[in-house]
């Protein structure tokens, strides 16, 4: 008899306890973000959807078609062609197929010119066919400023909105 | 729906019928309960109370495919596990829907030029609605999908049905 009145104690004890958790949980604010209307705020170094950067004094793409991002790219997701020689080259066509990529910041960390950059916040990319995950390089030319490794804060001369013009 | 299906042209009837069919469709879109490697990771922390699919009606993960509704291939397709999803697909009743859920799902990823034993996509073994990028996709972008999925069901109609 001693035994059971002492478990029955133990066990009203612990349903105690145990909801006086959820109590405390009740009045807590909850973390949840709604995220279709409200965004979490992300790190400056979130990795999303890549972008070619524009060079503010002339407006074009500062890509030279080195082809160092295509040859590094460990998923072989970048494919483009260029015209020209040396500083004056630039490329034709620029494509990525976020089919493969892998969003390793590669790609950024080799190019000599910082032209691409992947802290961009573009994270919204679901598509229903795999083409519409092609990305071309007018859908990719910057129109605003985009921080980039050498650059990461907006420098002062530099405007908000950058022309996206197509080199 | 196979008596409504193919038999004559949408008129004003199935257009009521068939936005009151996809709400309720479209609101309770119960996922599997089916991670394959790190994108599950993501997918259970979309499940999880920071993000809560939950507000999507899409948070019920089903462990059996004959109660669910959607299919989130999240991760590695390996050519051994290829022929469990197309059995496990096969079990899904009708109304069903495959959300292809990172690289690796939607185009084999980084085993796409070198893998041996990865399937070079999941579409090659089942057909897939929504495809979501990243490598893993953020929480975000897997609640986008859904989205994206959600709008894709309110756009189908009782009167017709797609081939295949």
């Amino acid at each position: 008899m001693r035994a059971y009145l002492t478990t029955l104690v133990w066990g009203l004890k612990s349903i105690c306890v145990s909801l006086w958790v959820t109590l405390r949980y009740l009045f807590t604010p909850a973390i949840t973000v709604q995220y279709p209307e409200e965004k979490r705020v992300q790190p400056l170094r979130t990795l999303n959807r890549h972008v070619l950067t524009v060079d503010t004094l002339t407006g074009t793409l500062k890509c030279t078609a080195c082809n160092l991002c295509a040859v590094v790219c460990p998923t072989r997701c970048i494919e483009l062609t260029g015209h020209g020689k040396g500083k004056e080259r630039r490329a034709d066509t620029f494509f990525i197929d976020h089919n493969l990529c892998m969003y390793c910041n590669l790609c950024v960390e080799v190019c000599p010119f910082d032209a691409i950059t992947m802290w961009t916040r573009i994270d919204e990319l679901s598509a229903y066919t795999r083409s519409g995950l092609v990305y071309d390089q007018p859908t990719m030319t910057a129109t605003t400023f985009y921080p980039s490794p050498m650059t990461p804060e907006r420098p002062a001369g530099v405007p908000e909105r950058v022309g996206g013009a197509r080199s | 729906m196979s008596l409504l299906a193919n038999r004559f042209e949408p008129n004003v009837l199935t257009h009521s019928l068939d936005w009151l069919v996809n709400w309720a469709r479209k609101s309770s879109p119960w996922p599997m309960t089916f991670g394959l490697a790190c994108c599950a990771i993501e997918m259970m922390a979309t499940g999880a109370s920071r993000f809560d699919l939950d507000r999507l009606g899409a948070g019920v993960f089903r462990p059996s495919p004959r109660q669910s509704d959607v299919m989130i291939v999240a991760g590695t397709v390996t050519e051994k596990m290829a022929p469990r999803i197309k059995t496990l697909y096969e079990q899904m009743p009708d109304p069903k829907w495959v959300i292809a859920m990172g690289a690796c799902a939607i185009s084999g990823g980084p085993f796409y030029y070198d893998g041996y034993h990865v399937v070079k996509g999941v579409d090659l073994v089942i057909p897939v609605d929504v495809y979501v990028p990243g490598c893993p996709p953020t929480p975000e972008a897997l609640i986008y999908g859904v989205l994206t999925l959600q709008a894709q069901i309110m756009k189908t109609t009782l009167a017709k049905r797609p081939e295949g």
